[in-house]
C-alpha cells in the first residue's frame, strides 16, 4: 500500500475509535444495565483535541473535508434520494386532527 | 474457451461463480477454495450448537458434486498462493493456472484479541464448518465456556451455548452488548434475556491473557474483572478483510483495508473483479465505505459481477444495510444507523419514537414492538432507526432500509398505508406510531435536533 493511503487508512481507524469511545461513554450514561467502557491507556490527544474540535465542525464541513481527504467512495453514483417531493400534510392539517374526535380504537373498527 | 477463476466458495463466490455459467455455458467457470466444502451457511452454525437446530446437515444448500454437474470446474482444498495480473495466471500448488477474468472473492478472517496466549489450542473461531463440527463434539465433555466479544456472533455463541446448558461468561470492552450497532436504550431487554439463558455478562472488561494448561489447553481467561476458568474459548471479534492476495497482487485497497470496487465490483485492475466479505461498499447517507455487511449482500455482489463479467451492465448500490438477530430471545433490528453511529459520525437528525404492538392487541401473543427512527433535522428524511421487540423487527427494518434509500420522510411514514389483521398486524403500525409522535413534537416545536 501506498503512504498515502496507509495515512488515510490510519487516521480513519484512530478518528473512529475515539469519537464512538467518547459517545458509548455519554450515550450509556444513566441508561439501566449498562457500564462504562474498559478505557485502555493512551490517546489523550485525540480525547482531548480531536475530539471536542470534530464536535464543532458542521456536518456539511464535515462532509466536504472527509471527499477532500479521499475518505469517501468513488466509482459510484451517490443515490437518488429525492425520487419526488415528498408528501407532506396540509398545512393546516394540526388544526384538523384537533378538530377530528379521537382515533377510533381497534375494538371499534373490528369487522 | 474463455475461463473466469472465482477465488473463494463462500456466499459472493458461489453466488458469481454459478450464474456466471448459467448466463454464458460457454464460459469455463473454476472455483478455488481452500476449504472442503461449499454452499453452506456459516450464519446458523451458533444455532446448532446451542441445539436450536438439529444438525449440521441442516445448514447444507447443496453439494460439491451438484456444481460440477452444472458445469463448474470445482477445485475443493485448493489454495491459491499467488495472483500475477500481467500474466493473467493464478498459482495454486506451485502450478500457474490461466485466467481471462478473475473474480476474488476471499472472505474474512476473525481479528485475534491481541494478549498472550491466543494461540492455545481451544480457542474458537465460528467460520469453518468442519472445525466447528469437531468443536461441537468436545462441547459435550465441556462444563464452561467464556466467549470474547460482545458483537453479533459472540452474543448467537453465548446465548446458543447457554441455551445448550453450559456456563457462559461473555466478556468484552464496551459498554453493553452489541454496542457497534446498538443504542444502549435496547441494552436492559438484550441483558435481561441473555442472563435469563444463564449467560454471565463481563462488560466494559477487557483480556488480558489465556492461560493454558500442561497440554497447551486453554484453561483460563484473565480479564481486568478477574479469572474466568473455562473449559474453551469461543471469540466473536471483528470480521478483518482477507486482502493478502490481493495486497500482493498490487489490487487497491480502501481506507476500511477491505478492496477498493466501483459499482460493478471492478476492482483496480482490468478484468479483476471482487464481491463479499473482502470489498468495502459505501454506505447509502455518506458514501463512506464499510465492511463486515451480511451473506446477503455478498451474494447480491457476486451476481452484480457475474453479470457485468457476461456483458451486463448492473450497478450495485451504496447500502443501507438493514439488520437483525436475536439476542438470547430478544429481537432486536435496525438499519443505516442508531444514535450511538449518528454521534459519533457527527450526523445532525432528530427522533421518531413509539411503541406500538405487532398482532390486534386482544389476538393471543401480541406483544410491544419499539421503533426509533433518526431523520434529517430540516427535511425529516429517514436517515436510520433501532427497531426491537415481538414479531415483525426483520420485515420493517427491511422496509425501512429500502423507504431510506428512496428518500422518505417522517410524513411519508406518519401516513403510509398497513396491513390490519389482529394475527399478523395491529391497527396502527409502529413505525406510524413513531412517525406520528415525531410530527406532533414538531407542531409543538418540541422536536429537538441531537
Amino acid at each position: 500500500m501506498s503512504s498515502l493511503s496507509d495515512a488515510r487508512r490510519n487516521l480513519r481507524e484512530r478518528s473512529e475509535k475515539h469519537l464512538r469511545r467518547a459517545v458509548l461513554s455519554e450515550l450509556g450514561r444513566g441508561q439501566p444495565s449498562t457500564v462504562q467502557p474498559y478505557q485502555p491507556k493512551g490517546g489523550r490527544l485525540w480525547r482531548a483535541l480531536f475530539v471536542p474540535v470534530y464536535r464543532r465542525v458542521p456536518w456539511s464541513a464535515k462532509e466536504r473535508a472527509m471527499g477532500a481527504l479521499g475518505m469517501t467512495a468513488t466509482g459510484w453514483k451517490a443515490p437518488e434520494r429525492e425520487p419526488a417531493e415528498p408528501w407532506r400534510p396540509p398545512a393546516d392539517m394540526a388544526d384538523r386532527v384537533q378538530a377530528k374526535p379521537a382515533a377510533p380504537t381497534e375494538a371499534a373498527s373490528d369487522s | 474457451m474463455e475461463r473466469v477463476v472465482v477465488i473463494g466458495g463462500g456466499g459472493a463466490g458461489t453466488a458469481a461463480a454459478t450464474i456466471t455459467k448459467r448466463l454464458n455455458p460457454a464460459l469455463k467457470v473454476s472455483v478455488f477454495t481452500e476449504f472442503t466444502d461449499i454452499a453452506y451457511s456459516p450464519c446458523g452454525i451458533p444455532f446448532v450448537h446451542g441445539r436450536e437446530i438439529p444438525s449440521f446437515d441442516d445448514l447444507f444448500l447443496s453439494t460439491v458434486e451438484r456444481y460440477r454437474e452444472d458445469g463448474l470446474d470445482m477445485r475443493m482444498e485448493t489454495v491459491v498462493t499467488d495472483i500475477d495480473l500481467d500474466r493473467r495466471t493464478i498459482t495454486t500448488k506451485n502450478e500457474p493456472e490461466g485466467f481471462d477474468q478473475l473474480i476474488l472473492c476471499t472472505g474474512f478472517f476473525w481479528e485475534q484479541p491481541d494478549v498472550p496466549g491466543v494461540n492455545l489450542e481451544g480457542i474458537h473461531y465460528v467460520k469453518d464448518i468442519r472445525k466447528s463440527m469437531e468443536f461441537d463434539k468436545q462441547l459435550d465433555s465441556m462444563k464452561r465456556i467464556v466467549v470474547v466479544g460482545a458483537g453479533p456472533v459472540g452474543v448467537e455463541m453465548a446465548g446458543g451455548l447457554a441455551h445448550r446448558g453450559l456456563q457462559v461468561d461473555l466478556v468484552d470492552e464496551g459498554p453493553w452488548v452489541l454496542h457497534e450497532i446498538l443504542d444502549p436504550d435496547v441494552a436492559k431487554p438484550v441483558h435481561d434475556s441473555l442472563q435469563a439463558r444463564g449467560v454471565t455478562l463481563h462488560l466494559g472488561t477487557k483480556v488480558e491473557s489465556f492461560e493454558g494448561d500442561k497440554g497447551g489447553h486453554v484453561c483460563a481467561v484473565h480479564t481486568t474483572d478477574g479469572i474466568f476458568e473455562c473449559d474453551a474459548v469461543v471469540t466473536g471479534l471483528h470480521k478483518v478483510p482477507n486482502t493478502a492476495l490481493a495486497e500482493a497482487a498490487g489490487l487497491k485497497l480502501g481506507t476500511t483495508g477491505a478492496v477498493s470496487v466501483d459499482d460493478h465490483m471492478r476492482t483496480s485492475a482490468p478484468g479483476v473483479w471482487a464481491a463479499g466479505d473482502v470489498v468495502e461498499i459505501p454506505h447509502g447517507l455518506n458514501m463512506i465505505p464499510i465492511v463486515g455487511l451480511t451473506g446477503a449482500h455478498a451474494y447480491a455482489q457476486g451476481r452484480v459481477a457475474a453479470v457485468n463479467i457476461t456483458g451486463g451492465d448492473l450497478a450495485y448500490d451504496p447500502v443501507w444495510v438493514p439488520w437483525g438477530m436475536v439476542a438470547g430471545d430478544y429481537t432486536i433490528g435496525g438499519f443505516s444507523m442508531g444514535e450511538n453511529l449518528a454521534k459519533s459520525i457527527g450526523i445532525p437528525y432528530v427522533l421518531a419514537k413509539g411503541v406500538g404492538i405487532t398482532k390486534a392487541r386482544y389476538y393471543p401473543g401480541a406483544e410491544k414492538t419499539f421503533v426509533k427512527l433518526l431523520a434529517e433535522p430540516d427535511t425529516l428524511r429517514l436517515i436510520g432507526g433501532v427497531i426491537h421487540g415481538g414479531e415483525g423487527v426483520k420485515e420493517r427494518c427491511d422496509f425501512l432500509a429500502f423507504a431510506a434509500k428512496r428518500g422518505a420522510t417522517l410524513y411519508d411514514l406518519a401516513y403510509m398505508e398497513n396491513i390490519y389483521s389482529p394475527p399478523i398486524g395491529a391497527l396502527f403500525e409502529p413505525i406510524q406510531i413513531a412517525a406520528q409522535n415525531a410530527l406532533a413534537a414538531q407542531r409543538e416545536n418540541k422536536l429537538a435536533v441531537a
